[in-house]
């Protein structure tokens, strides 16, 4: 693309200028993040008129209007209200940002703009390859009947990437390797319980952290479970190329009866089950616990909270491992959740595929002023002003690749964008200063032990196991998935703290009687319809 | 005749008029949204779309949701109890409080009791796991102090009704211990005098003079809370309970906020809403029935 995509005719729709300008309904949020610390800091700009609406409106002729805007998160009560009464009254915007049930909804009632054809005409060759970088999954969970009916908010799964993130500090007093086998993690485990690792004379600390919730980015299962090819959760493809499900399959009976023996050995906190992560992380805080699976960013929280009370405590992230050493499969669930959806009959639906194309181009494209539009050093949420926020899936690995590259030839100068952001946090971490002591977790995630450079690793040996089903959700699971879930929970856990193992088999049983066997027929229909 | 009393009572009916607006307002038009229980309601076609009536299967589907007698019978059973302790304790405490000569340390007592009513059942619920925790909590020392077992109050289904109505009733208890003192001070001293020098004891006072002066305010309170059966706490539960205790500590609200609200079934949510609504209603107007053949008590 050339520095004036305007002038290239295979472009020129892509990012055509509307002459003169049409206006663009929508409704927003706006966050604490861009209220404190973007909008307070940039002068002559509010959230109705700043540099984003100005790049829309001048090089593409799009005005943008909220018809209201509500204080608070994308997921605060206040927003959630306000946008369901939105849906409720029938009058939408000319474009709104909606879940997959909401989304489903506005398809079922004939109200949103057929978007096919219009994606394939307008979206630039970048857009389209940010948008499939993960496969067709973004697209296929916003296409009813074979029919686009939303432009996915693409999310990366790649960050669901599960990680081992152990306390080194632990490891080297107790003489102890990085784990490479499960029989290895139960090891460090056990001796993280056992051998006073806190030298404090007392059998007070753990060797693995979990919660209540089970499952999730941080004190999460999915991590060890993978390491006994078990995938609670997600949707597998089975041998005769059939979804199945994770949960229930007879691998995870396996990891569960692993971390009940790991419990009666008091490696897990016999209370786990009443904790939730604010108060696992306490514990973690406190330093009791010396293990935990879970995302790259774990080091920021709660391992940073650690780190502040115990200058000495040391964290790393190592690659999860399996029970006969060989590279394990690391389970991804589908992380695009939200659909921007274009009121049926507006003028000019192609509109909105102009503004993701514009993003993606002025924040990684061969116009881009990354320093400008995503991450200007003084207000780094500066992209959330734009009320479509894609982005290149891989762009923390690729900004780790960048880092990494630049560190290995000792020339920090070649890099740009959020590399060069990223950097200089890194720097600033190195200086020692109280500041840079904030920044360990930052470190820990892109530094040369970081894990990124984990999920480098995953990458190029291809050990992602993405979800396989991607729609939304089937009517069954509407009515039966929490149902299902609670009784998933109630049981693992109730194993993990004692029960039986058999009760596994009762809770599989019970599951496919009521109504996962049919959502997994009903799963399995829309799989085949995508052949 | 009849005619000129009314003439005379308008200001006071007036007086009622903002009242009845206000009621009206918020409290019977959007009864309308009622009809959603009988709906396969999609928010996106509107309140008075174009709808798909579907009877009572919604009710139907809650009915045969497996864990649903469970979690009705949780709910019966946490919130009766709850209610009645709810009731016997602060009358049990004010009149105990009313003994007290002292003024200062009745204050005090007053006030500490009543602080546990200001914090919320986010900031409680924290506060809890870690007081009632078996391994390090101060409860729980206690009770090994005595050479007993621990007891895992939040974590084992035997016990986690029981620490459901204890910590509900520990943190209420003071606000229904004021009004009832209230109560008290709204009686005549001179019957107290009459019965010292007829020689009655203190315990006699308590019953013949105390609680019977108590009485009104007591049947009040009690015809309220019972509109509150098939309420067992929705914000104490939801920050208390967890897998472990789904089992004896799952009730309607959360029950409903799971099912309903996180799959954005509103049918569903609104007709378990709309049932509650009419049992409380069964419920609050046999209480009245029964307020005023027993104790003689009416509101109108």
């Amino acid at each position: 693309m050339s520095s004036s995509p305007a002038a290239q005719p295979a472009a020129a729709d892509s990012f055509g200028k509307y002459d003169p300008p049409i206006e663009l309904t929508t409704v927003r949020n706006l966050n604490d993040v861009v209220e404190n610390n973007v909008l307070s800091v940039l002068k002559g700009e509010t959230f109705e008129d700043n540099r984003w609406t100005r790049v829309y409106e001048e090089l593409l002729g799009i005005k943008l209007k909220y018809d209201w805007v509500i204080k608070g998160g994308d997921t605060s009560d206040q927003y959630v209200q306000k946008l369901n009464v939105t849906l409720a009254s029938g009058e939408l915007p000319d474009f709104i940002t909606v879940n997959a049930v909401q989304l489903k909804q506005l398809a079922e009632s004939d109200q949103l703009e057929d978007m096919t054809a219009l994606y394939e005409q307008y979206a630039s060759p970048f857009m389209k390859e940010v948008f499939t970088q993960e496969g067709s999954g973004p697209l296929d969970a916003a296409t009813f009947d074979g029919k686009l009916m939303a432009i996915p908010q693409v999310e990366a799964s790649i960050e669901r990437s599960m990680y081992i993130w152990i306390r080194s500090d632990w490891l080297s007093k107790l003489g102890l390797q990085p784990p490479k086998t499960m029989a290895d993690v139960r090891a460090i485990s056990k001796a993280f319980a056992e051998n006073d690792p806190d030298g404090n004379g007392q059998k007070d600390t753990y060797g693995l952290g979990l919660t209540k919730d089970v499952f999730g980015g941080a004190m999460g299962l999915e991590g060890f479970m993978a390491g006994f090819n078990a995938y609670p959760n997600i949707w597998l493809e089975d041998e005769t190329g059939k979804l199945v499900f994770g949960s229930i399959q007879p691998e995870t009976r396996k990891a569960l009866q692993a971390l009940q023996e790991m419990q009666k050995n008091g490696e897990i906190d016999k209370e786990f089950g009443i904790k939730d992560g604010g108060k696992v992380s306490e514990q973690i805080a406190a330093g009791k616990i010396g293990m935990e699976y879970g995302e790259q960013w774990n080091s920021i929280w709660p391992l940073q909270l650690n780190k502040n009370n115990e200058k000495d405590a040391q964290w790393q992230a190592f690659p999860i491992v399996s029970e006969s050493g060989e590279t394990p499969k690391v389970p991804l669930k589908f992380s695009t959740t939200k659909f921007v959806a274009v009121k049926k009959g507006i003028q000019h639906p192609e509109a909105i595929i102009k503004l993701f194309n514009m993003h993606l181009e002025k924040n990684w494209g061969e116009t881009g002023e990354f320093d400008k539009y995503y991450a200007p050093p003084n207000a780094e949420s500066v992209w959330q002003l734009s009320p479509v926020t894609p982005y290149p899936l891989k762009k923390n690995l690729d900004a780790f690749r960048d880092i990494d590259a630049a560190r290995k030839a000792g020339d920090m100068s070649s890099l740009k964008g959020e590399a060069k952001t990223i950097q200089e946090k890194l720097e600033m971490f190195s200086s020692g200063s109280a500041e840079g002591f904030a920044l360990w977790g930052w470190e820990r995630i892109y530094g040369p032990e970081g894990s990124m450079g984990i999920a480098n690793q995953y990458d190029q040996n291809n050990q992602f196991l993405m979800d396989k089903f991607v729609g939304t959700p089937t009517p069954t699971m509407v009515e039966r998935k929490t149902t299902l879930e609670k009784m998933q929970n109630e049981t693992f856990i109730k194993i993990i703290l004692g029960q039986p193992i058999e009760e596994f088999d009762k809770f599989v049983a019970d599951w496919k009687k009521l109504g996962g066997d049919k959502i997994a027929q009903e799963v399995n229909d829309w799989y085949e319809s995508l052949k | 005749m009849r005619k000129r009393r009314m003439w005379r009572e308008l200001p006071l009916h007036l007086m009622i008029l903002p009242g009845m607006l206000f009621v009206l307002t918020f409290s019977y038009i959007p009864m309308a949204g009622i009809t959603i229980a009988f709906q396969k309601f999609i928010p996106a076609k509107g309140l008075f779309g174009d709808q798909k009536w579907i009877g009572l299967d919604n009710f139907r589907y809650v009915l045969d949701l497996p864990n649903f007698i469970q979690v009705m019978w949780n709910t019966l059973y946490i919130s009766s109890f709850k209610l009645v302790l709810g009731l016997a304790v602060p009358i049990i405490f004010a009149i105990l409080l009313n003994e007290l000569k002292n003024e200062a340390i009745k204050r005090s007592v007053q006030t500490s009791i009543y602080l546990p009513y200001f914090l919320s059942w986010v900031v409680l619920g924290g506060i809890l796991i870690d007081l009632l925790s078996p391994s390090g909590g101060l409860v729980n020392s206690i009770i090994k102090s005595f050479g007993l077992d621990p007891i895992f109050f939040l974590g084992d289904n035997k016990w986690f009704p029981t620490t459901l109505i204890a910590s509900d009733i520990w943190k209420n208890f003071g606000y229904g211990t004021i009004v009832y003192m209230a109560a008290i001070t709204g009686i005549d001293p001179g019957l107290y005098e009459a019965a010292t020098i007829d020689g009655a004891n203190r315990w006699r006072k308590a019953w013949h003079i105390t609680l019977p002066g108590m009485r009104m305010v007591i049947v009040l309170l009690a015809v309220l809370s019972l509109g509150q059966l098939l309420n067992a706490g929705f914000d104490q539960v939801f920050n208390l309970y967890s897998p472990q205790v789904y089992q004896s500590g799952d009730i309607l609200d959360t029950f409903v906020y799971r099912i309903g609200l996180l799959e954005a079934q509103y049918g569903v949510a609104t007709a378990v809403g709309f049932f509650k609504s009419i049992v409380s209603l069964v419920l609050i107007s046999s209480a009245y029935y029964i307020a005023y053949r027993v104790a003689k008590y009416r509101i109108f």
